[in-house]
C-alpha cells in the first residue's frame, strides 16, 4: 500500500529515532511511504495565535497530499494528527472558512482535498494493517519483556471528531504492543498528560507534571514506557533528567517509541532505529533481550 | 488576587465578547450551566490553578481584556479533558485558544517561545531549527549523519501566503 507521510516539525527537526524506526519498519509491512513536496508546520502551535492561519497550514498539507495523488496520509505525531483533523473537520462544516483558504490554496496552485483519510501509526498499525499481519514479520518476540504505553492527550480526543483510539480507554497501543509478545501493564496514571504543551508557557509545571507519572510508572515492576507521539516522547525521554531534578526524584525509566520496539522485534538492528538517540538508559530492554536471545547487538 | 478578585474591578466589553463569542463556531460557551466537570478533571488545575469554568463564566459575563492580558490563558495544556467532557459543549479549550488568538491581536503579552515558533514559521516553514543531538561530547548526530534525507524548503509563495493567512486571521 501506498500512503503519504506528513512527519511535522518535531520529528524532522529533533525526533529522528522516530522517523529512522518508522522508515526502517514500515516498508517491511508492504507500506510504501512517500514524502511530500515540501515540509511545514501543521499549524499546531498557530491554534494559539491565529487560528485562520493554523488551519490555512493544516489544509496546505492536505492539497499536497492530494497534489502526489494519493488519498491516505500518516501522521506520526498526535498534535499534527489532531490538527488536520480539526481542519478537516472545520472545512467541511464552515463554508466561509473553506473557500477563503481555498482562495489561498488556489492561488499557488494547490487544491484543497476533503478526500484524505488522516492516519496515526497507531490506528493505521491496528486497524489496516492488522495485528496478524504484525505478528507475521515478528522474528524475535519481546517474551518475558512488561511495558506501559502512553497514547496521548491529543491522540485520543475529542472523539466527536473521530479520533483514533478511545478517550478514557484507549488500548489499541497496548494491543500492538501484545502483539510483538511483550506483557502490557495497566496503571492508574495512564491518562495523565506528558505536559509537553505548558513547555511553551510554564516549563516547570511541564516537567513536574511528567516527572510524577515518571515516579508513578516506575514504582510499577515494568521494563519500560512505549510512545508513539514525538513530543510525548520528548517530554518522557529527552526531558526525563529535568522532571527528575524538578521533582527531586531519581528516573530511570527506559522509554522508546512504538516503532523502535517493532523493530527489534523485527530483528533489525538497534541502531538502524535509532536507539543510540534515546536518552533514557534503554540498555537496559537490550540487554534483557539479549540475554534471551544472545544476539550480537548493542 | 484570584481572577474573580480582578474581575471585581472592571467593567464587562460586550463588543469584545460578541467577537470572541462569534468566532468560536466549535463550541457554545454561553450554554454553560457550570457543573464544574472540566475544572474537576483539569490538568492544570492543581499545578497552575486553572479553572476552567470560571474563564468561560468571566467570557459570558463580557471580561475579555482581563482575560485576554492574563498570564491564566496560557496555564492550559491542551489535554482536552473539558473537551471530552463538557455536557453542554461549552468546551473551555476552544475558550481559551479564542482568548489566546485575542491576545495576540492586542499585543498582550504571550510567551514568548509561541512568539519565536511563529517567526521561525514564517522565515523556515518549521517551529523550530534542525537540532544535533549530542549525547556526548563526540557522540553527535544530525540527520546527515544518520542517513536521513534532506528537508524539503517551503516555496516562496507560502511565505507570502502566510502573512496573508494572519491578517485574515484577524479580521
Amino acid at each position: 500500500m501506498k500512503i503519504a507521510v506528513f512527519w511535522g516539525c518535531r520529528v524532522l527537526t529533533e525526533q529522528y529515532a522516530y522517523e529512522l524506526s518508522l522508515r526502517e519498519t514500515f516498508p517491511q509491512l508492504g507500506i510504501e511511504l512517500f514524502d511530500l513536496r515540501e515540509a511545514h508546520c501543521c499549524g499546531d502551535v498557530l491554534k494559539s495565535l491565529n487560528k485562520f492561519t493554523a488551519f490555512y497550514l493544516a489544509s496546505r498539507i492536505l492539497a499536497l497530499t492530494k497534489q502526489i495523488e494519493l488519498t491516505d496520509l500518516l501522521t506520526p505525531c498526535n498534535r499534527c494528527h489532531l490538527t488536520l483533523t480539526e481542519a478537516k473537520y472545520m472545512l467541511e462544516r464552515h463554508r466561509q472558512t473553506r473557500e477563503k483558504i481555498e482562495e489561498l490554496l488556489n492561488d499557488e496552485g494547490l487544491e484543497y482535498s476533503s478526500n484524505i483519510n488522516i492516519w496515526h501509526p497507531v490506528n493505521f498499525l491496528h486497524d489496516h494493517v492488522k495485528l496478524e499481519k504484525i505478528k507475521t514479520v515478528v522474528k524475535r518476540p519481546l517474551t518475558g519483556l512488561r511495558f506501559a504505553t502512553h497514547s496521548g492527550c491529543q491522540l485520543i480526543r475529542p472523539s466527536e471528531l473521530g479520533r483514533p483510539d478511545n478517550s478514557e480507554t484507549p488500548q489499541k497501543l497496548d494491543v500492538l504492543v501484545k502483539a510483538l509478545g511483550a506483557q502490557v501493564l495497566d496503571y492508574k496514571e495512564k491518562l495523565d498528560c506528558c505536559g509537553f504543551a505548558l513547555t511553551y508557557s510554564h516549563p516547570e509545571a511541564a516537567f513536574s507534571l511528567v516527572g510524577a507519572k515518571l515516579k508513578a510508572l516506575q514504582e510499577l515492576d515494568v521494563d519500560g514506557l512505549v510512545t508513539s507521539c514525538p513530543d510525548c516522547h520528548l517530554m518522557f525521554d529527552a526531558k526525563q533528567k529535568n522532571a527528575a531534578s524538578t521533582i527531586g526524584v531519581k528516573l530511570e525509566l527506559p522509554v522508546t517509541y512504538y516503532t523502535q520496539l517493532l523493530g527489534l522485534a523485527m530483528k533489525i538492528p538497534a541502531e538502524k532505529l535509532g536507539l543510540q538517540l534515546n536518552q533514557t538508559p534503554i540498555q537496559k530492554i537490550l540487554m534483557k533481550l539479549n540475554e534471551r536471545y544472545q544476539a550480537g547487538f548493542h | 488576587m484570584s481572577l474573580i478578585d480582578q474581575m471585581s474591578m472592571a467593567t464587562p466589553d460586550l463588543k469584545l465578547r460578541r467577537r470572541v463569542l462569534d468566532r468560536i463556531t466549535e463550541a457554545t460557551p454561553v450554554d454553560c450551566f457550570k457543573c464544574g466537570k472540566c475544572t474537576s478533571g483539569c490538568t492544570a488545575l492543581k499545578l497552575l490553578e486553572l479553572k476552567p469554568h470560571e474563564i468561560v463564566n468571566l467570557v459570558k459575563l463580557g471580561f475579555i481584556e482581563e482575560l485576554a492580558s492574563s498570564d491564566i490563558i496560557w496555564t492550559c495544556v491542551t489535554c482536552l479533558k473539558c473537551t471530552e467532557r463538557c455536557p453542554q459543549k461549552a468546551t473551555p479549550y476552544h475558550v481559551i485558544t479564542a482568548l489566546r488568538n485575542l491576545a495576540v491581536e492586542k499585543e498582550a503579552k504571550v510567551p514568548d517561545k509561541y512568539m519565536k515558533a511563529l517567526s521561525n514559521i514564517l522565515e523556515t516553514g518549521l517551529i523550530q531549527n534542525v537540532q544535533k543531538i549530542a549525547l556526548t561530547e563526540t557522540e553527535i548526530y544530525d540527520r546527515k549523519s544518520l542517513g536521513l534525507p534532506e528537508i524539503p524548503k517551503i516555496g516562496l509563495k507560502l511565505s507570502e501566503n502566510l502573512f496573508k493567512a494572519l491578517e485574515e486571521g484577524q479580521k
